[in-house]
């Protein structure tokens, strides 16, 4: 599903040049539930742009469900961003003057869903996340557990081939980040793709595999799980 | 179809930007229409008070008291000279006439002959005009203007009534059509006798003053030279000229209209500049919800929007915005004009074509400006987007 060879990025900061990635190559099978993890500032948030094609690479191949992501086009992109890939970000990235069921709904607006089917939707993905019960409440009006949760509902209301999440357990308690690791594995189970960055070797730990980045670079394939 | 829920969304979303958009709009499209109107209702008021007065009025006044050549005889040869049409001597006084208990003091007597109200374009409303029986035999008749008539007898058809004046009896054989006030004066005071009867109670001998009508508006100079050489052959000897004059209504009434003109560009003037300080306004608040927006862009993006998705979205807010604005403008525009215009004594209408231009100009500002940081920021890839701050 997901096949990276030689990827390279760099930032330039007065006349200074950061490799948050260098030579980044691996590959992730469809259906496949992996995990990342490396220290902060390890190019893990860069890498995960570039696979959820809101990013792209100075250098390197990346080949998305077999085809080379700078074939694409523009329109393409976006279809493939709204239908096919769920993204969470790690700073959520919500529209601070939606409440948390239109922000939920988004993706389905843009796909052209009807606003009843929307609406129910919406709904169900929020309850998944454990939100039924603050549907209309603001980002603003949510705690940072509740808003990561919103961000969660509105990656999954697609019902996307490829969840990418970003530390998605960075803001909660451990009984609520189980709540969703749980719902990771549920989605796994029925044959979608994950790729979750992570601090946490614990959570790493319940993927079929992780991967670790330190400066940049794929350091070793670790273990398999299961 | 999103894109309009989502800019009514958006609208809704943020009053306090939506609000500002829309009165620098409001602004800009009061500012125009209002002073435009102005500008034109004024222009069309001197306009009217030139077409009551004639354009093709001249007058000739004569300042010498003895030896004054001119009399009823001269005036008829003056009807007569190239490019005159008509020729009436006018005398004016004022006084307090009496109709059983009515008293009317505000009127402006008139001595003249038959033909002065071609000059002056007044027409009948009932009963006939002064005529050369009246003038010849010295007929205590008058001709009443309609607010003479109101308050001498409290009606306006009152063709055979009389009243006094001076002890005089006066016999009313008409009544003019409202004349209506202009830049000149009431025009509805005037008692029309007949010159000769005027000539005796005025106590005044010798014509000094003769209205003439040129025969249409383009031969008022012909006929102003025509007069003069008229009036310097009867003058002979020293200082001829100066004792006599000739006014041309029209030359005066020329100026007064530039100065309107100059007035209704002055306005116009001010109206563009609020119409670009509004302007202003517009790209103002747009530009500066920019980096706002650039992160909303972005994350729209991030979640399956596509460029087209983002740009008619910004396209629908932002005629919504200026049309809704325009819209209001334009009725407080219409609010404005009907509470000038007993103040300024005009009539006021908002012409379309500049209602249009003001309101397409917003628009076109608002739409400009609404869409250019969409459209940068709809280009860039979501992560830089978001990156904004
Ligand atoms: N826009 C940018 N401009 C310059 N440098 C950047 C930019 N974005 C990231 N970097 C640098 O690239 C490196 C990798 O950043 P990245 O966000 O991928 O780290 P990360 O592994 O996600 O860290 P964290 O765990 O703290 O989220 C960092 O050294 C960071 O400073
Ligand atoms: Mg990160």
């Amino acid at each position: 599903m997901i096949k990276m060879e030689g990827i390279n990025k760099c930032y330039r900061l007065g006349g200074e040049n950061i490799h948050a990635l260098s030579d980044v190559s691996f590959n992730v099978a469809d259906g496949e539930y992996v995990a990342i993890i490396g220290p902060s500032g390890s190019g893990k948030s860069t890498l995960m742009n570039i696979i959820g094609c809101l990013d792209v690479q100075d250098s390197g191949s990346y080949k998305l469900a077999g085809t080379d992501t700078s074939k694409f086009s523009g329109r393409q992109l976006a279809k493939l961003r709204n239908t096919h890939i769920g993204f969470i970000f790690q700073g959520f990235n919500l529209l601070g003057r939606l409440n948390a069921l239109e922000n939920v709904e988004l993706p389905l607006i843009y796909q052209g869903v009807r606003r009843k089917q929307r609406r129910q939707r919406a709904e169900e993905a929020l309850s998944i996340v454990g939100l039924a019960d603050r549907m209309k409440h603001r980002p603003s009006q949510l705690s940072g557990g509740q808003q990561q949760r919103v961000a969660i509902a509105r990656a999954l209301v697609a019902n996307p081939q490829i969840i990418l999440a970003d530390e998605p357990t960075g803001n909660l308690d451990t009984s609520t980040g189980a709540e969703i690791m749980d719902i990771f594995e549920k989605l796994n189970a029925e044959g979608k793709t994950i790729v979750l960055i992570t601090h946490d070797t614990n959570i790493a730990a319940r993927a079929q595999r992780s991967l670790s980045i330190v400066d940049g670079r794929i350091g070793f394939e670790a273990q398999e799980v299961m | 179809m999103q894109s309009i829920q989502m800019a009514f969304k958006s609208i809704m979303g943020n009053k306090m930007r939506s609000f500002l958009t829309m009165l620098g709009i409001i602004i800009g499209v009061v500012a125009v229409v209002v002073l435009v109107s102005i500008g034109q209702g004024a222009n069309q008021s001197v306009s009217e008070s030139i077409q009551k007065m004639g354009t093709n009025l001249l007058s000739v006044n004569i300042n010498m008291r003895r030896n004054n050549p001119i009399n009823l005889d001269r005036v008829n040869e003056m009807r007569r000279l190239e490019g005159v049409a008509q020729a009436s001597p006018v005398s004016n006084s004022s006084g307090t006439l009496k109709a059983g208990l009515n008293q009317y003091e505000d009127g402006s007597i008139i001595a003249t002959t038959p033909g002065y109200d071609v000059i002056r374009n007044y027409s009948l409303k009932y009963g006939r005009f002064i005529t050369e029986p009246d003038v010849n035999n010295r007929s205590f008749v008058a001709v009443l203007g309609q607010e003479a008539a109101e308050e001498l007898f409290g009606s306006l058809n009152v063709v055979g009534e009389s009243f006094t004046w001076k002890g005089y009896p006066f016999t009313v054989v008409g009544v003019l059509n409202e004349i209506g006030t202009s830049m000149i004066g009431s025009g509805d005071n005037l008692i029309i006798i007949p010159y000769t009867v005027g000539e005796r109670l005025f106590q005044r001998k010798g014509i000094s003053s003769v209205y003439v009508s040129a025969m249409s508006a383009d031969n008022v100079s012909i006929a102003q030279e025509s007069l003069t050489s008229y009036m310097d052959r009867l003058m002979v000897g020293a200082y001829s000229s100066t004792k006599y004059n000739i006014y041309n209504q029209t030359t005066a009434l020329k100026t007064l209209n530039t100065a309107t003109n100059t007035l209704t560009l002055m306005l116009g003037g001010i109206a563009a500049i609020s119409l670009l300080v509004g302007g202003i306004g517009i790209m103002n608040i747009m530009l500066v919800s920019v980096s706002e927006r650039t992160r909303e862009i972005g994350i729209r993006k991030a979640i399956g929007a596509t460029r087209r998705n983002i740009l008619s979205q910004f396209l629908v807010e932002a005629l919504v915005l200026s049309l809704i604005g325009g819209l209001i403008g334009l009725g407080i525009s219409v609010l404005a004009t009907r509470l000038l215009e007993p103040a300024l004594e005009m009539t006021l209408n908002i012409s379309p074509s500049i209602a249009a231009l003001s309101v397409g100009f917003s628009l076109s500002i608002g739409v400009i400006f609404g869409l250019y940081p969409a459209n940068k920021a709809s280009k860039l890839l979501p992560v830089i987007a978001l990156r904004h701050e």
